[in-house]
């Protein structure tokens, strides 16, 4: 892959590019702001930028909004956004709007295979979605009846589905196997009223479209 | 024919300025002079006549007590109208004095005159008998009083309306002078020698005299009629003017009342009346010449007003002790000490409240302004003692009570060089802007200032009484605006006390995210990728990396979460996002209804502590089983309603946390209120007005 960096802090900067570098990705670019990037993404068009939330002059949510920019200017670049805490909103827009964009804390840097795996998924047109946000949406409240009515074990499942990963990563991470994934899935997606569609992407859309619809 | 002569000169006199030419303009100065030393000159005579004719022992000559009165009549207004027509040529006061005192100079002077010519010396002087003729026309005495209340003091009648009456006037005396010249028989003390003047009033006409001196003496009361219309309609300075010729011209009344009450005590007052009646002659001709050339020079309003209460007080008081005596000494017995000692005290039990009730009515009498604005602020006073008026109304009342519209009292602050209007508007120094500032103390301490219209220092008593009187009420309202003042700086600190609290804890939570948090994730990367690099045989290091790492993740998680609580982040997504993060987190089940609606940051964050302290507190100390939260926006207010099911029995004060909760709310404007009967659950209610 093709990746552009931007971050502000020098050190992490380089430790993400040692990272994706380390795994046999290419580095074309390294820049501390939004306005940079923009700049650099439409000079190289790469496969896929990685993006810091807070970033110069204001520290606001720059890199958010430089991440909507490049989703509408190159579709053709995937985007996968770090932040330093959660927030949700403006994450979950992007992730529902379409494919090719993930939401990760900085820490989930860490975990080295996951995030190689979520930076993948996401340049494949696919979705990341951090497990914490995922949390933040599926929690029952009055609103969000149906979300009662799924068993733990459904929960579990819609979780890690909504983090945007396949039925095969599902199995993997839950010690199931992809079978009775499939039927979970099955019967969540009947339980909410969503359309069964064996399309993995499309799935996470819908039911991420849902909690955002219903809640939060 | 003195008034005539009056009129006609001021005529005259009125031409000569027109003229340009420098030598007509000294002319009328250099006459009035004349005329007035040519009237001195002539008492000064006439005075010198007395003495010869009492060195023969003439009867009526040499009263010497008298002299001084009779040259102050004369020179007065001789020297006074001499300096008024020379200031004004064109006004006819001046002259109207001038002319006036030489008249009267000459009548007087005919007198001693005559004494000498026909008794003391016989034929040593020619004309005696014209000069007795001339001593008989002393009724040009009133001429010019008369003629001055007609037409002070601008020169001209009140008003056309009252030319018939100055016509009226001036035809009497004219008629009364036509008869004395052409009567029978001249007045006292000449009655035995024959009238020279070859012409006698017709025998039919005879009848005359009687009314014509009443019409004389009716058109002294015209008149006084006349300068009263004038001083009811006058303002500022005309009506200071109108003052000081009322205060001389009242003396006169006061002072025949007093010769009644000395005829009635001690006797007939014999030459004293003429005496006196000299003294007001020269006491008005003063008073026209304050009136017209320094009517400043004192307060007069003060002057006639004390003048009039005391002479009343005395009057009363004298009245009250002779009764008093009369009926003491029926009862008691005549010459006993007791009565003194009892009309003593019973007069002096009587001076206080006898002279409030005077003063009122002199005030209510002579100068209702002053008695109604006066009677306005004594109501307003005791309308702030009753609590049915606010004190700050003071600067209104006193604008009333003054009737100056434009008035405007501003409270000096204490401790500071500052002044407030009363609404809480603080003034440096008062902008110049054509009104006049007046300082209002109290115990010699500043303690306002008035900004009036300058026509009010025409009434200097009127304004001293009436901020007099309100100075208390002024006191208390300023200390009451100080106290305000305060309250809303303190009310203003506290809430950039808080809100700088919540700008610290969003700097302090950007530091653990933006810099601690950061440098802990470089870190954590750096010992992945050396983990990931190392080589076959190294492996053995693998696991205490994955150990490094995973604490390096839960510093991170612990980083966050410290982070969370100094500020949430999610309070930038508004405060239903942050809120439903913080209940997620509690150990009790939360119902949460929170506006999606959002508002201005300071109030976000007011309301999220706000809720993460009740809730924070009813988890510690209430043991519930269930907390509903409840965050609603109306009528441009954020009301929060924070409840548990609990064991209740929360106070404000017993160190819950609760206390730092009013004063967020109350930084905000808020209210705050708790209800938590023991054993029945606790609920909080806030509101905080957003204004949205």
């Amino acid at each position: 892959m093709r990746i552009v960096i931007a971050e502000d802090t020098v050190l992490l900067r380089e430790g993400l590019a040692g990272l994706l570098e380390d795994a046999g990705h290419e580095v074309v670019a390294r820049v501390g702001d939004a306005e940079a990037l923009l700049a650099v993404v439409a000079e190289h068009e790469p496969d896929l930028a990685v993006v810091d939330v807070r970033m110069p002059p204001d520290y606001q949510d720059e890199g958010m909004r430089a991440a909507a920019e490049i989703r509408r200017a190159h579709p053709a670049t995937a985007v996968l956004v770090l932040s330093q805490h959660i927030e949700t909103r403006h994450a979950l827009e992007l992730v529902a709007t379409g494919g090719g964009f993930g939401y990760l804390l900085k820490q989930r840097v860490l975990d080295v295979d996951d995030f190689l795996d979520a930076a993948r998924r996401v340049c494949d047109g696919g979705s990341a979605l951090d497990p914490e946000v995922v949390a933040t949406l599926i929690s029952p409240t009055p609103k969000r009846d149906a979300l009662g009515e799924l068993t733990p074990r459904e929960r579990e499942v819609l979780t890690v589905m909504a983090e945007g990963r396949t039925n095969a990563a599902i199995a993997k991470r839950l010690w199931l196997t992809e079978r009775t994934v499939e039927a979970h899935v099955r019967s969540i997606l009947g339980k909410l009223g969503l359309p069964i569609s064996g399309d993995d992407h499309r799935r996470v859309l819908a039911v991420l479209t849902y909690l955002r619809a219903s809640g939060a | 024919m003195a008034l005539h002569a009056d009129f006609g000169a001021s005529t005259v006199a009125e031409r000569a300025p027109l003229n340009e030419n420098g030598s007509v303009r000294i002319a009328p100065r250099l006459v009035a002079w004349c005329l007035a030393l040519a009237a001195v000159a002539l008492i000064t005579g006439g005075l010198l006549l007395d003495r010869i004719a009492a060195a023969e022992h003439v009867s009526g000559s040499g009263v010497v007590w008298l002299y001084p009165f009779l040259l102050a009549a004369v020179s007065a207004p001789a020297l006074v109208g001499a300096v008024i027509a020379a200031q004004r040529p064109g006004g006819p006061i001046g002259w109207i004095l001038v002319l006036g005192s030489l008249s009267l100079a000459a009548v007087l002077a005919a007198t001693p005159y005559a004494w000498v010519a026909l008794d003391a010396h016989p034929g040593a002087l020619p004309g005696g008998s014209w000069a007795a003729l001339v001593s008989s026309l002393w009724p040009t005495f009133f001429a010019w009083p008369v003629a001055v209340a007609f037409v002070f003091p601008d020169g001209r009648l009140p008003s056309r309306r009252w030319r018939p009456y100055a016509i009226f006037a001036a035809g009497a005396f004219a008629v009364l002078l036509v008869v004395l010249v052409m009567a029978d028989q001249l007045e006292k003390p000449f009655s035995d020698v024959t009238n020279p003047f070859p012409l006698r009033v017709p025998d039919g006409l005879g009848f005359v005299r009687l009314p014509a001196w009443l019409s004389v003496f009716a058109s002294l009361f015209v008149g006084a009629g006349a300068a009263r219309v004038r001083y009811k309609r006058s303002a500022g300075i005309e009506r200071l003017q109108m003052l000081w010729l009322a205060y001389a011209a009242l003396l006169i009344p006061l002072g025949i009342a007093g010769f009644l009450l000395w005829g009635l005590v001690v006797g007939e007052p014999g030459g004293a009346v003429l005496g006196f009646l000299l003294a007001m002659e020269s006491a008005v001709a003063l008073a026209v010449g304050i009136a017209v050339t320094r009517y400043r020079l004192y307060e007069i309003d003060r002057l006639l007003n004390r003048t009039l209460v005391y002479a009343a007080v005395t009057a009363s008081l004298g009245l009250l002790y002779a009764i008093v005596s009369l009926l003491a000494g029926v009862a008691a017995g005549q010459g006993s000490t007791w009565v003194t000692a009892v009309a003593v005290l019973v007069v002096a039990a009587a001076f206080a409240p006898l002279r409030l009730r005077v003063q009122a009515a002199v005030d209510w009498r002579f100068d209702r302004q002053r008695y109604d604005g006066l009677r306005r602020v004594s109501a307003f006073v005791d309308d702030v003692r009753e609590g049915r008026r606010e004190p700050e109304e003071v600067g209104d009342v006193i604008a009333a009570a003054l009737r100056d519209p434009s008035a405007e009292l501003l409270f000096r602050l204490p401790e500071s060089e500052l002044y407030s209007d009363g609404l809480a508007g603080i003034v440096v120094e008062p902008p110049a802007d054509g009104r006049t500032v007046t300082r209002v103390e109290h115990r010699g301490r500043e303690i306002a200032l008035l900004r009036h219209d300058p026509a009010l220092l025409d009434r200097p008593d009127l304004l001293r009484s009436v901020l007099a009187a309100a100075s208390l009420a002024i006191e208390i309202a300023r200390l009451r605006v100080e106290v305000r003042l305060q309250l809303a700086e303190v009310e203003a600190s506290r809430a950039r006390v808080v809100q700088a609290g919540y700008e610290e804890r969003r700097r302090l939570e950007r530091d653990l995210h933006d810099g601690a948090q950061q440098r802990l994730v470089s870190l954590g990367i750096v010992l992945r990728r050396l983990q990931r690099s190392l080589p076959r045989e190294a492996q053995i290091l693998g696991p205490p990396l994955d150990a490094a790492v995973d604490e390096v993740g839960r510093a991170i998680d612990d980083l966050r979460r410290i982070a969370a609580g100094v500020r949430p982040p999610r309070l930038d997504e508004g405060l239903a996002a942050a809120l439903a993060d913080l209940v997620r987190a509690l150990p009790v089940p939360v119902e949460l209804e929170a506006t999606a609606e959002r508002l201005p940051p300071q109030i976000e964050a007011a309301a999220y502590f706000v809720v993460c302290e009740a809730v924070t507190n009813a988890v510690k100390h209430a043991s519930p089983s269930q907390i509903t939260v409840d965050a609603a926006v109306a009528n441009g207010a954020l009301t929060l309603e924070i409840a548990d099911d609990g064991i209740g029995g929360a106070t404000v004060s017993a160190g819950t946390g609760l206390i730092g909760l009013t004063d967020r709310v109350e930084a905000q404007g808020g209210t705050f209120s708790l209800t938590s009967p023991a054993g029945g659950g606790t609920t909080i209610k806030v509101e905080i007005p957003c204004g949205s």
